[in-house]
C-alpha cells in the first residue's frame, strides 16, 4: 500500500495568516503596507524557483526582459489577493459586477439551480468565484490541493459552508472520482483549468504567442455526465469590495453528435475562453496567480 | 469453455471506448487495460469504463483504489461484477 502524498505547504509561517488579519484590522494602514511590502521583498529573495518562474512569464506577456521591480509587482499581487480573501473569509462583502457579454447566458444557468462545470484561473480574484456562486442557489463542490497552512482557505469555506464544500485532491488518482462523486451527488464543480500536473488530458491551444498544453478534462466530464460547462474569469476593482467578472459562453454538450464533432466544439469553446484569458492577462499582467513554468510548448505534430 | 461474461465485458469496453481496431476476442483475459501501452487507455477511458460497468451491471464502484483492482484486467473485473450483491450479471 503506497502512503499518501505528504501536503504542501504555504510559504511563511503557520501564524502568518492570522497576523496578516490582526494587523490589517488594527495598524495604521501606512505601516501595514510598509510590513506587506517588505514581506514580499522577503518572499522575492526567498523563493527562487517563483522568481524564475515570475521572470520567465513575464518576459513572454511584456515581450521583453522584466525589471525586478515589475518581478516584485507580480509577487505583491498575490499577497493583495492573499488579503482579499482573507478578508473575505472573515466576513467583508464581496459584491459581482459580471460583464454584460453572455451575462444572459450565465444568470440563466447559474439561475436554474441546475448543476454545472465551472472552470476557471489562477488569474486575478477568480479563485473567490467558486464561493461566490453559493449566492445564486448552487451547491458547489471546489476542487482544491491541501495545503497545510492555508487559513485563507479554511475562513472561506466557514464563511461559505452550508452550500460550498471542498473536494481535497491531492493525490492525482483520486481526482476523477471525487468528481464523479460530486456530480453524481448533483453538485455544481468548481475547478481550475490552467495547470497541466494533476490533469488526467491535456490539449494544444493558442496562448501567449505558441500552443500550449492545457487541461481538457472538464470537457470529458461535461460529456460523460451530460453537465454544462462555463468558465469566469474575476479581477479586483479599485473597490475592495467589488470585483468584475467575465463569463464565457455556456458549452452544453450535444449527446445526439458523435464524440468528435462535440470535442470539436469544445476546443472551440475553451480557445474562446483562452483568448479571453490572454486580453485579460495582457491588460493585467500582474494577476496571473501561477509561480510555476508556463504551461509547456505543444510538441509540432 | 469459455465464459459469456468475459466475452459481455469485452464486447462491452470495445464498444464503450470506440477500439474500432480492436475485436472482442482480442483482448486477452488477463492483460492490463489502464496504462496498457497495447489499448493506451487513461484514467478518463477508466472513468468512462466504470459509468458504462454500473449502468450495464447495476453495481456501483465507489472509489478509484476499488477501480483500480476491479479493472486491472477483464477477468479481474469479471470477478468484481460476480462479487457485487445484486449485480446483472
Amino acid at each position: 500500500m503506497t502512503a499518501p502524498p505528504a501536503k504542501p505547504r504555504n510559504p511563511g509561517p503557520g501564524w502568518g495568516y492570522g497576523f496578516l488579519l490582526w494587523a490589517d484590522r488594527w495598524w495604521p494602514r501606512w505601516l501595514f503596507q510598509l510590513v506587506m511590502s517588505a514581506g514580499t521583498w522577503i518572499a522575492l529573495g526567498r523563493m527562487p524557483r517563483q522568481r524564475r518562474a515570475s521572470r520567465e512569464y513575464l518576459s513572454v506577456v511584456l515581450d521583453r526582459n522584466p525589471r525586478v521591480i515589475e518581478v516584485y509587482r507580480h509577487f505583491s499581487a498575490f499577497m493583495d489577493f492573499l488579503m482579499v480573501k482573507l478578508r473575505t473569509g472573515s466576513g467583508a462583502p464581496i459584491h459581482c459586477d459580471l460583464e454584460p457579454t453572455h451575462a444572459d447566458e450565465f444568470n440563466a444557468l447559474v439561475g436554474s439551480g441546475k448543476p454545472a462545470l465551472f472552470g476557471t484561473f489562477h488569474f486575478g480574484s477568480s479563485d473567490l468565484l467558486g464561493y461566490l456562486l453559493s449566492d445564486r442557489d448552487q451547491r458547489v463542490s471546489i476542487l482544491r490541493l491541501q495545503v497545510e497552512n492555508s487559513e485563507d482557505t479554511r475562513l472561506l469555506g466557514e464563511r461559505f459552508g452550508d452550500k460550498v464544500s471542498y473536494l481535497w485532491v491531492n493525490d492525482p488518482r483520486e481526482m476523477l472520482f471525487a468528481l464523479k462523486g460530486a456530480i453524481e451527488a448533483g453538485r455544481s464543480v468548481a475547478l481550475k483549468c490552467d495547470r497541466v500536473d494533476h490533469s488526467a488530458r491535456t490539449e494544444a491551444f493558442n496562448f501567449l504567442n505558441a500552443r500550449r498544453l492545457f487541461p481538457f478534462t472538464i470537457y470529458h466530464l461535461a460529456i460523460l455526465f451530460q453537465r454544462p460547462v462555463v468558465y469566469c474569469i474575476a479581477i479586483p476593482t479599485s473597490d475592495p469590495g467589488r470585483i468584475q467578472v467575465y463569463s464565457s459562453s455556456v458549452f452544453h454538450p450535444d449527446s445526439n453528435q458523435p464524440r468528435e464533432q462535440i470535442l470539436e466544439a469544445a476546443r472551440e469553446h475553451f480557445q474562446s475562453v483562452l483568448t479571453l484569458l490572454e486580453s485579460l492577462v495582457r491588460n493585467h499582467p500582474y494577476l496571473w496567480f501561477n509561480y510555476i513554468p508556463l504551461n509547456p510548448v505543444a510538441k509540432a505534430d | 469453455m469459455s465464459d459469456p461474461l468475459l466475452l459481455r465485458l469485452k464486447t462491452l469496453i470495445v464498444a464503450t471506448l470506440k477500439l474500432d481496431d480492436v475485436r472482442p476476442e482480442d483482448i486477452p483475459d488477463d492483460e492490463p487495460l489502464i496504462g496498457s501501452p497495447r489499448f493506451g487507455l487513461d484514467s478518463i477511458d477508466a472513468l468512462e469504463l466504470v459509468l458504462a460497468l454500473e449502468k450495464e451491471f447495476g453495481i456501483k464502484i465507489g472509489n478509484s483504489e476499488e477501480s483500480r483492482n476491479a479493472l486491472a484486467s477483464v477477468q479481474t473485473i469479471a470477478a468484481y461484477i460476480r462479487s457485487r450483491p445484486g449485480s446483472k450479471a
